[in-house]
């Protein structure tokens, strides 16, 4: 039975002379788990607002979109809002109201429940994602992670027949994010509820689907079981860079026949199809060692007199003209280094220097000019003005450093998440920084974005500009560090070029790593392992069935 | 067992209202006294020895304000001193110190009741008179808060994008009105998120319900009920004015009879309630620990 049922939908925005969705098709069955992926812009977000009335844009639309057999339009408000929940990006912006448990009963509240209903809802929801511990916390107190368990907590008390998530985990770190997916692939297992998302991560959520959905400029491109559409993708490398890494190994590989998914069934490809007599690659000449451009002599820091140390120790440092990443677990002191290197936080002791001159040293502001500029996590702090061109008049960049010109007229809210990042970078860029500090550069960016915004970043490395990045993206790392550190209860437990480090790694790594460990030494990009994967060739001898 | 804290929102904002409404109207100084006292001995019973600044604060504040009426003040017909051709009266120092005394014991009130109306029994009681009013207030609760770390974000954002070009006044104020036009864009853009998010979830299709978190039970309902009934006899010993006392130009009891004795212990019983209940639920559970 069908629980959404489009037919030809065609959508465009006023004004606007392209449309948005053209001739859409679809059936989704009760108790599918769909996954809808697609480059930025190419219209996922306007076509899941579609399927949710309360939230379908103004503009011209025809087609239809029948809800179990009746069209949308036709549903009385309640089953409008409570059998469709919507769960959106921004975990933040979602949250209505100042406690967790108000939060769980907001929608309950708009449904006019009686009040035995609301509370065997709340602690029946409570108890099913085991939130009983934050309850009663202000909701501004929680993690990333848990402000987006709660919006999906309270999407769900409301007890919709189907789930639709837009990007529910581009804000997320990656943990946090896999948990998630989780969460979801066990409601559908669980409750036969049906679900359908729109992601850029797809590492984890393909392997868990039944489905899998590609838009490409406003069209379904493909829609079937994942295996089959990952075998169609081949041709597309642009929407394939997004895919789970094993498939895109067998893809690279040409390989024919079915496509491995997680991690295991790579390891499996690899161990069936390759020799590996030849087991690693020739070692890249390592850079002669240059001045530091920063660095961190024995720092300890804390917010508070009595609290505890964020910083416990912190020595590392970081050469002009390297792309230094440094990664590490939520609340291990990441950020707060960048922040403490960037003179917003004091040390209690200990030493950090930028060029070689002390931080102390830098007076009146002197810091900040043509020295050291950050980029913080949250970059719509950076924005201002109604266009990006403004924006960078503003700061007095004449014309861009890279090529943007066509986010200059937009407002930079518009931009995606991955646009308003190198629009803002592109801010930074006009005080002339010899040393550029980012924290977590690629939240919100999707695959082929993270790889134009890795090439950026070696732009300016060849330009003689040092890059220190605060990231929990793991594969981001592999592609443009050159050196990469672990952050650890305030310290740095471990450096390394990416391939000393990746490959000493045996959790916290790449997925391609995983899937070459014991097989290939040191083997942590795709390029890599599909390289040595060529140079060995394939096993003559089909395997023994 | 529950403490006074936990009582239901509406026996608590009913007990707080009468103890406040009765002190703010009776001037009679056992009142007064009793209502300090009280105040005093239930703050320290639920804080202990915590918030020596407070106690500090309002000692201080206490000497002010018995200090200040009988300097300004001249009226009474017995003179103490005189201090720069004026006359320091005997009847305005009591005043004042009565005075004093009530302001003082209203405050402690006010404090120990700030610690116990949390903003989830604010709301409740706001949602038991309009679900919408609360949720407004629990929206403004969250965005007040929300704002600061906001503010400070984007200080912090612009400060190392080199907005500030030189350490002088002038332009730490340009940059603050752009960190504040930052902040409007902010809560613009992101307030449509919210409001996407709260009709996604079915905001404004008819009469909301509010969710309680609070139950009345008998006991809540009993001690309503002595409130009303001891603020009753209070009230009426006040309106008959039976605790009526003068000051000015002598001191003089008005009235002295049966009522005004009863006034006086239903006011006593009042006051005492809360530290009653407190160290109740304490000895209860000390002897029931003890047991173990």
């Amino acid at each position: 039975m069908a629980v959404f049922d489009i037919a030809h939908l065609n959508f465009s925005y006023p004004e606007c002379p392209a449309p948005a969705l053209q001739d859409i098709s679809l059936q989704l069955k009760q108790g599918e788990f769909a996954v809808l992926c697609g480059a930025t812009g190419s219209g996922k977000s306007t076509f899941l607002r579609m399927l949710k009335r309360e939230l379908t844009p103004l503009g011209d639309i025809s087609g239809e979109v029948q809800f179990h057999g009746k069209p949308l339009s036709a549903l009385d408000d309640r089953t409008a809002a409570s059998a469709i929940g919507f769960v959106m990006q921004k975990p933040e912006q979602q949250i209505v109201t100042d406690k967790v448990w108000h939060e769980l009963a907001f929608g309950l509240e708009n449904l006019h429940l009686p009040q035995r209903e609301m509370q065997r809802r709340i602690a029946e929801i409570v108890s099913y994602f085991g939130i009983g511990d934050w309850y009663h916390r202000e909701t501004a107190d929680l993690s990333g992670g848990q402000k987006q368990l709660l919006n999906l907590a309270a999407v769900l008390a409301m007890q919709p027949e189907v789930l639709i998530l837009d990007e529910p985990t581009a804000q997320l770190d990656p943990i946090a994010a896999a948990e998630f997916i989780t969460t979801l692939h066990r409601l559908c297992e669980d409750t036969g509820l049906t679900i359908l998302m729109a992601e850029h991560r797809l590492e984890e959520a393909v392997p868990v689907c039944d489905r899998l959905l590609v838009m490409e400029h406003g069209r379904l491109l493909l829609n079937g079981e994942p295996r089959k559409v990952l075998a169609a993708l081949s041709e597309k490398p642009e929407l394939l860079c997004a895919m789970p890494a094993a498939a895109r190994l067998a893809c690279e590989l040409s390989h024919e026949g079915d496509c491995p998914l997680t991690v295991r069934e790579g390891r499996r490809f690899l161990h069936e199809n390759f020799n590996n007599s030849v087991r690693s690659l020739p070692l890249p000449e390592t850079a002669p060692t240059s001045a530091a451009a920063l660095q961190f002599k024995d720092v300890w820091l804390r917010y508070e007199k009595q609290g505890a140390d964020i910083l416990r120790g912190m020595a590392f440092s970081v050469q002009t003209g390297e792309i230094f990443c440094i990664l590490g677990s939520n609340g291990s002191g990441k950020s707060t280094t960048l922040r403490a290197a960037a003179a917003l936080q004091k040390p209690c002791s200990g030493e950090i220097r930028v060029f070689g001159k002390p931080l102390k040293t830098y007076k009146n502001q002197s810091l900040y000019r043509e020295c050291l500029a950050m980029l913080p996590q949250d970059v719509q702090t950076v924005f201002l003005r109604n266009t990006v061109r403004e924006e960078l008049q503003e700061c007095g960049a004449s014309d861009p450093p890279f090529p943007m010109e066509h986010l200059l007229d937009l407002h930079p809210y518009d931009l995606s998440g991955g646009e308003q990042q190198i629009a803002a970078l592109a801010k930074v860029l006009a005080a002339n920084p010899r040393l550029l500090l980012l924290d977590e550069p690629t939240k919100g960016m999707d695959a082929a974005m993270k790889l134009q915004f890795a090439d950026i970043l070696r732009n300016l490395k060849a330009d003689g500009k040092t890059v220190v990045i605060v990231t929990h993206d793991v594969e981001f790392a592999a592609i443009c560090a050159d050196r990469c550190a672990m952050c650890f209860d305030g310290q740095i437990t471990a450096v390394g070029t990416p391939g000393e480090f990746f490959a000493g790694n045996n959790f916290y790594t790449t997925a391609v790593s995983r899937i070459t460990r014991g097989f290939f030494d040191g083997a942590v990009t795709l390029e890599q392992a599909a390289a040595l994967c060529r140079t060995n060739g394939r096993k003559e001898a089909a395997p023994c069935l | 067992m529950r403490t006074f804290s936990d009582l239901n929102p509406i026996t608590l904002a009913v007990w707080f209202l009468s103890v406040a409404g009765i002190c703010m109207f009776c001037n009679f100084p056992v009142v007064t006294g009793l209502s300090l006292m009280a105040a005093v001995v239930f703050f320290l019973v639920r804080n202990k020895t915590a918030h020596r600044k407070t106690h500090l604060f309002f000692a201080v504040l206490f000497l002010v304000l018995a200090l200040v009426n009988p300097l300004m003040s001249h009226n009474g017909v017995t003179v103490l001193f005189v201090l720069n051709h004026n006359p320091v009266t005997l009847e305005a120092t009591l005043y004042g110190l009565n005075s004093a005394v009530m302001i003082v014991g209203v405050l402690y009130w006010f404090r120990s009741m700030t610690q116990i109306m949390t903003s989830e029994k604010l709301l409740y009681l706001t949602g038991a008179l309009s679900p919408k009013l609360s949720l407004v207030l629990s929206m403004s609760l969250r965005f007040v808060p929300l704002f600061a770390r906001q503010s400070e974000k984007i200080g912090q954002s612009q400060k190392a994008l080199g907005l500030y070009k030189e350490d002088n006044a002038l332009d730490t104020i340009r940059g603050k009105l752009r960190e504040f036009s930052v902040l409007i864009t902010w809560a613009l853009e992101n307030g449509i998120i919210t409001a996407d998010s709260m009709e996604s979830r079915g905001y404004g299709i008819g009469r909301r319900s509010q969710f309680r978190t609070f139950r009345f039970t008998r006991i809540d309902a009993l001690l309503t009920l002595l409130t009303l009934a001891l603020t009753g006899l209070c009230a009426a010993a006040i309106g008959t004015g039976a605790l009526t006392f003068g000051f000015y130009p002598a001191l003089c009891i008005e009235r002295w009879d049966s009522l005004s004795i009863a006034g006086i212990l239903a006011f006593a019983a009042l006051v005492l309630l809360p530290t009653i209940i407190e160290l109740e639920v304490n000895l209860r559970w000390r002897f029931l620990t003890s047991r173990i």
